[in-house]
């Protein structure tokens, strides 16, 4: 086989290597970046997500750019060729692909050997059999990419049904060089440090939401969907977002059940509720006695003690609701202030109301 | 960088790259404006095989004349070659096209057509600051913009088209009545299988190929996918074919349903128009 062209390419180069594993990665890092956003609600982990696989397909593009238009300014060639073997591959469609050898005898160049694979019409199959000549069209500098021409021009049909074209010897080259699975093991190899580099660097972010959310946790802490919660051994807090308040319905109890989730359940010495904020202070861990379980509060009954107190206060402007068990009972004592003064009221454990005043 | 920042700098790069095809399109660069359209015809049809692909449409042997050399060209729809020809007859104009330089790229279009000024990617890089420009808005705003934004211009823009899609109706009704009859065969049904790879689902497409004379003696071979019961079992079936006469490729096998499928153009278009001016109207109640 002779031939002016170059080696038919292989995908174990160093550079394809580089390439599938870089792909990978790009794909880790986005995908990665781009769930974490949502989770952490961090709009510039988000647009990472979406902008880099956009940025790095835009640059394949552009550095493949004058690979393309050089293959694409090359006039492929015309010539005929007889069919050394042929063999049906596999297929439940009525388009089958099929291995060919074929021996290439193109009238004003060397004639070669090549092996291609095309997808085949199972009606126009007969067409195509061992000796058969046929028409086909390769690029000169590109051999290995050889087709067969299903509809040749009146002109190369005629000459194939006449011509006589003899086989060539030696080795044929071959146009699908099989893919090694080291690219593949390559690429998923990028795949998983490039979202392993994002869960690291944004660990902080990720896994804190989470403890705060499920753990009474030794050390300050904040999540953030609508509320921040903040938890130490001794007191936490949790800030409503805007627009939401204390006395919506099962707001209070959520709050409440986020500060007290886990396996120790801490009692409470002082429980502060006002519109957006909840504040408990909890009993020393191991103290049983003092305090009160802040579960315990009666709160279907918040709502209307605060509806209770604001009565004759004119229109209410802030409120607030201290529960107290520190020596034993449990009271509450709810506080509202309008502008036509204070209203106040006392209520026991169960939200009965025992005492109340106006001024 | 937030959702603000973000969204502007979306419009600035897409609002550059329109800028940039504009600019290309002014100095005549596009792919477009490269691009050699010239006129073929078509000197041979070959009969398609009963039982074969429709895929690549039907075979023809087209021939055109080289600007450059002044030379007749032959070429075949081998390969991928632009648009599929699905109408072919001997004598039939159709469109070549092929980037300067490179006639061996050449595609094929079902009719001549004008040289294209290569504005669709600058447009369409606009309407992607237009999305942008919507979404900032919406963000900084409230949702409501949202729906104003996107509703109100095109509901303006499709009630714009109303004039346009009633004229189109009124013109292909009278070319519905203005049709010749003539008598037709079924020469050949194509059948192409595929298999969905994910589920191993078979999908076949049956398209029967119809062959009919024209009174001013065109064979014409054409796909025909619709307006045919039991299309799978209609091999030499003779079938009755109107067609305009001036265009033997605007043709029908049921010229009745074709006449009463063409209001729907209309009514599609005003739905559309009441769907979105109902989406802008909604989004100034929410505001």
């Amino acid at each position: 086989m002779t031939s002016a062209a170059g080696e038919p390419p292989t995908h174990n180069t160093p550079a394809a290597l580089a390439l599938g594993f870089l792909t990978g990665a790009v794909i880790g890092v986005s995908l990665t970046a781009f769930i974490s956003g949502c989770v952490t609600e961090r709009a510039p982990l988000i647009i990472v997500g979406l902008v880099l696989p956009a940025v790095y397909g835009f640059l394949f593009f552009l550095s493949t750019l004058p690979r393309r238009a050089r293959e694409a300014a090359v006039v492929p060639r015309t010539a005929l060729a007889v069919i050394e073997s042929r063999e049906v591959v596999g297929g439940k469609t009525s388009d089958v692909p099929v291995r060919f050898e074929l021996s290439v005898v193109p009238d004003d160049a060397p004639a070669f050997r090549v092996e291609i694979r095309q997808d085949i019409n199972l009606v126009e199959l007969p067409d195509y059999r061992a000796r058969g000549v046929v028409v086909v069209e390769y690029p000169p500098d590109r051999p290995w990419n050889t087709r067969i021409v299903k509809r040749p021009t009146p002109e190369w049909e005629e000459r194939a049904v006449v011509a006589r074209v003899d086989s060539v010897p030696g080795p044929a080259m071959k146009s699908d060089s099989p893919e090694g699975c080291a690219g593949g093991l390559l690429t998923l190899l990028g795949l998983l440090l490039g979202a392993a580099a994002v869960l690291l660097l944004f660990r902080a972010d990720l896994f804190d939401s989470y403890e705060g959310e499920n753990a009474l946790s030794r050390r300050p802490s904040v999540s953030s969907s609508s509320s921040t919660t903040a938890v130490t051994s001794a007191m936490g807090t949790v800030t409503l977002g805007p627009g939401q308040s204390m006395l919506d319905e099962g707001e209070l109890r959520k709050a409440v059940e986020s500060l007290t989730q886990g396996a120790n359940k801490p009692r409470a010495l002082t429980v502060v509720v006002q519109d957006r904020l909840l504040t408990v202070v909890f009993a020393p861990i191991g103290v049983e006695s003092a305090g009160f379980d802040p579960r315990s509060l009666p709160y279907d009954r918040v709502p209307g003690l605060v509806e209770e107190a604001r009565t004759g206060v004119g229109s209410p402007q802030s409120w607030q609701l201290a529960a107290d068990g520190v020596t034993g009972s449990l009271t509450l004592r709810v506080v509202v202030t309008g502008d036509g003064g204070t209203g106040t009221l006392e209520a026991d454990g169960q939200g009965k109301v025992l005492r109340r005043s106006g001024s | 960088m937030g959702w603000d920042e973000f969204l502007v700098l979306w419009c600035a790069v897409w609002g550059a790259v329109a800028l940039v095809g504009y600019g290309m399109s002014l100095a005549g660069v596009t792919k477009a404006q490269r691009t050699v359209r010239l006129t073929g015809r078509i000197e041979r049809v070959r009969e398609p095989r009963h039982g074969g692909s429709h895929k690549g449409g039907i075979s023809v042997v087209v021939s055109y004349r080289d600007p450059a050399s002044g030379q007749e060209v032959t070429v075949t729809n081998d390969g991928e070659r632009g648009e599929m020809i699905t109408v072919a007859w001997e004598g039939r104009e159709i469109g070549v096209s092929h980037p300067r330089g490179r006639p061996h790229a050449y595609r094929f279009s079902n009719s001549p057509e004008e040289p294209g000024r290569g504005l669709f990617w600058p447009g369409f890089a606009l309407f992607l600051v237009y999305v942008g420009l919507v979404v900032l808005v919406a963000v900084d705003q409230g949702w409501p913009w949202a729906l104003i934004g996107f509703g109100g211009p095109w509901a303006v823009f499709a009630a714009a088209h109303l004039p346009g899609t009633i004229r189109a109706k009124h013109d292909r009704l009278a070319r519905l009545a203005a049709m010749d009859t003539v008598q037709g065969r079924v020469v050949a049904v194509l059948k192409d299988v595929s298999v969905d790879q994910d589920d191993g689902h078979t999908w076949t497409t049956i398209t029967p190929v119809v062959s009919f004379t024209t009174r001013a003696g065109t064979v014409v071979t054409a796909h025909c996918t619709s307006h045919l019961a039991d299309p799978a079992n209609s091999y030499g079936r003779d079938v009755t074919v109107h067609h305009t006469p001036a265009d033997p490729a605007d043709f029908t096998l049921d010229r009745a349903a074709q006449q009463r499928s063409e209001g729907q153009d209309v009514t599609f278009n005003v739905l559309v128009i009441v769907v979105l001016a109902a989406t802008a109207v909604a989004g100034v109640v929410f505001l």
